[in-house]
């Protein structure tokens, strides 16, 4: 008898175990966040997303954004075996989104609202929202403090003559005044003036129904460079083709120069640097604060043929609450792209939240969608072309530039 | 009969492997070349367009030059320095097994490690090329060697030519081991020198082996775009950039797979011609020897 019921406790426990597997849903997710190296506290928020959804398993892989390229594509294409959820930025939403691989997440979602609206507007061109934003990045000036204050120069600079005054002190007390690499850094003033100054909205300069060659606020941008090259903020033809992800990092942590314009996602590395005394701040431009300079991080996407889209939603939905991606954006020292949510930047990048909430923000074109694919080594190339033979003026970059549109089309 | 079916009968492993993997890729090259394909989604025919584009922008015409430029410098110097080590180390046979392996070890390592390490090499800010300048008094002649688009790519080439030279001493000592030690023999007992014994015996008998090492340097780096991409990005203005490195823009940074199609096609169209020209011609040579 005893025997007995002992084995029907074994068979109702495999069966309830069964049915327990049975309505366990398993989602397939993949990002380029969340390994030793970019932890953005994923670990402890899918932890905590299992506890809240214990009817919800999450598979999630680490695939780096380069491989996405490559990996992605093939599953999304052959239908059978795609990611449920993606972390994808602009330029793959646009690819992937046209070619009808992503859901539409609907602007009548209730996170959509909410999002700021510099972003929200780049978000859904056609009507259809791809993608439920994680971050914003910030692209700012890293400032050396205790370099500048060997010169002499008491406030990080905002405006471009409190920039060409620093320039001035900083190179006669013989330290390098700043890094302008054609790639990322020249790129980011030019741009980010450029657009600031300008009288049409850049995605008309992306489309082609406005011409760069025309365009007054980037003509007034290469001025405002060569106006630093001649404060020899930089050497021109050195920065021409500088390394912005190796060389330019090294020179600055290791305080060999005072300014290094890039990403705020360094904050982390930079941070751990002994002796390094610094600030984050907006780009020294036209406006009296600054120029944010942001663009758009990441995001979650849902495959349109998810098995799971009820569950990939309450991901989605995990990651819209406030709190959770509080700790996301504060692990990668990111911005909030939703109105009046909590910012991951630390205090250091004050200067920089000065301008944003002053509202110089400048959406950075090529990550927004704004300016085409082609543009981003157009960007690089025309700032490299002027950074060499600066003497010769902006023309021939600005007709480069309409061409590299041209080629998009 | 019945055995010379059965020869034909084993070439069939053979050839359905060259059809899956190579005719069908191709194949599916120049099918891909005609439209717009962006990786995902539907594939439209846009006819000529892609290739119009191409012929039509003097970037894609650069790249090529890049390309050529690139070839021509490795070729030569790779070759040369080959040459010269093996037939070095042919009349020192007490050093020749260690020289060999260790000239051929850096054509082992990874393209990553290289470009890395020769772009701190070249560094503008305290590289190590600049600071033996320096404490040699050879000031003047310090550059930012990878920023200046004059000096950029002779900068990769001698990266390139560092990893390689032990590869094609390595084809030319096989060359000189071919050589009859009689032919040797008779060169000494007629009295000629041995850069008489070089120039005259040795050099016209390597032929095979510098068509081979000529065929397979030009095939290798009219292609490239490891170390431009790892060093400059193909940059400065543009100033390295190869077409392999066009291709791979067009590719994964632009997602314009149908573009970098016709790119690969007309790059494919120029290898081609070029190789079967030259090996014509080397081969030509190597029968008048």
């Amino acid at each position: 008898m005893r025997k007995s019921s002992l084995v029907s406790l074994a068979v109702s426990l495999a069966f309830g175990a069964n049915l327990a597997m049975a309505d366990t849903v398993t989602l397939d997710v993949t990002a380029w966040k969340g390994n030793k190296a970019e932890p953005a506290a994923m670990p402890e928020l899918l932890e905590k997303f299992h506890s809240e959804n214990p009817d919800i398993k999450v598979e999630f892989s680490y695939i780096s954004r380069g491989d996405t390229d490559v990996v992605i594509p093939p599953r999304l294409q052959g239908g059978s075996n795609p990611p449920d959820v993606m972390m994808v930025d602009m330029p793959l939403v646009k690819t992937w989104g046209e070619a009808g691989m992503l859901a539409d997440l609907g602007t009548d979602s209730p996170w959509f609202s909410q999002i700021t609206p510099q972003v929200r507007d780049s978000l859904a061109p056609t009507g259809e929202v791809f993608v439920q934003p994680l971050e914003i990045v910030g692209l700012g000036n890293f400032v050396n403090l205790d370099l500048l204050a060997k010169a002499g120069v008491e406030q990080p600079p905002k405006t471009i003559d409190q920039l060409i005054d620093a320039c001035k002190k900083l190179d006669a007390a013989g330290i390098s005044p700043m890094l302008f690499s054609s790639e990322l850094s020249g790129s980011m003033i030019i741009a980010a003036n450029g657009i600031y100054g300008s009288e049409v909205m850049p995605w008309d300069l992306g489309s082609g129904e406005a011409s760069f060659s025309d365009d007054e606020g980037f003509k007034k941008s290469f001025a405002m460079t060569q106006a630093l090259i001649d404060a020899k903020c930089f050497e021109p033809k050195l920065q021409a083709g500088l390394d912005p992800w190796g060389t330019s990092l090294t020179e600055f942590s290791s305080g060999n120069v005072a300014m290094l314009p890039q990403g705020a996602w360094n904050i982390g590395s930079f941070d751990k640097q002994e002796n390094l005394n610094y600030v984050f701040t907006a780009l020294p431009g036209g406006a009296e604060t600054g120029i944010a300079l942001d663009t758009f991080g990441m995001g979650w996407a849902i495959s349109s043929s998810t098995k799971h889209k009820e569950a990939a939603q309450r991901f989605l939905a995990f990651f819209a609450d406030q709190e959770n991606l509080g700790e996301f954006l504060k692990a990668d020292s990111g911005y909030n792209p939703y109105v009046g949510g909590p910012s991951g930047l630390p205090e250091l990048a004050q200067g920089y939240d000065e301008a944003r909430s002053a509202g110089n923000i400048v959406m950075w074109p090529v990550f927004m969608n704004h300016w085409p694919a082609t543009m981003n080594q157009g960007l690089n190339d025309g700032v490299a072309m002027f950074l060499l033979n600066s003497s010769d003026g902006p023309e021939e970059v600005l007709e480069y530039w309409d061409e590299a549109v041209e080629d998009s089309m | 009969m019945k055995n010379k079916n059965s020869i034909y009968l084993f070439t069939i492993p053979a050839l359905i492997v060259m059809v899956v993997f190579f005719l069908y890729p191709i194949f599916l090259s120049i099918q891909m070349s005609f439209t717009d394909f962006k990786g995902v989604g539907v594939a439209n025919d846009v006819g000529f367009k892609n290739y119009e584009r191409i012929f039509s922008r003097d970037r894609y015409f650069d790249a090529l030059g890049v390309s050529f430029s690139f070839s021509f410098i490795v070729v030569t110097v790779q070759n040369l320095l080959g040459l010269f080590f093996a037939a070095v180390l042919y009349r020192l046979p007490a050093i020749r097994n260690f020289s060999r392996a260790a000239l051929f070890t850096p054509s082992m390592m990874s393209f990553v490690v290289v470009g890395y390490v020769w772009q701190f090499i070249y560094s503008p800010f305290n590289g190590g090329l600049n600071a033996i300048l320096s404490t040699l008094g050879l000031e003047m002649l310090q550059r930012p060697w990878l920023n200046d688009p004059s000096t950029a790519l002779f900068a990769i080439t001698a990266a390139h030519i560092w990893m390689f030279t032990g590869y094609s001493c390595a084809i030319f000592l096989a060359g000189f081991a071919n050589i009859s030690k009689d032919i040797q023999e008779a060169g000494r007992l007629d009295g000629a020198s041995s850069w008489q014994r070089f120039r005259f015996l040795e050099l016209p008998l390597l032929a095979p082996s510098i068509t081979i090492n000529i065929v397979l340097a030009t095939i290798g780096t009219l292609k490239t775009f490891e170390l431009p991409f790892i060093m400059t990005g193909g940059g400065p203005a543009g100033a390295t950039r190869t077409l392999s490195l066009e291709i791979m823009n067009n590719l994964f940074g632009q997602y314009k797979f149908g573009f970098a199609s016709s790119l690969s096609i007309v790059m494919s169209v120029v290898i081609v011609t070029v190789v079967f020209f030259m090996n014509r011609f080397l081969r030509a040579r190597e029968n008048n020897v």
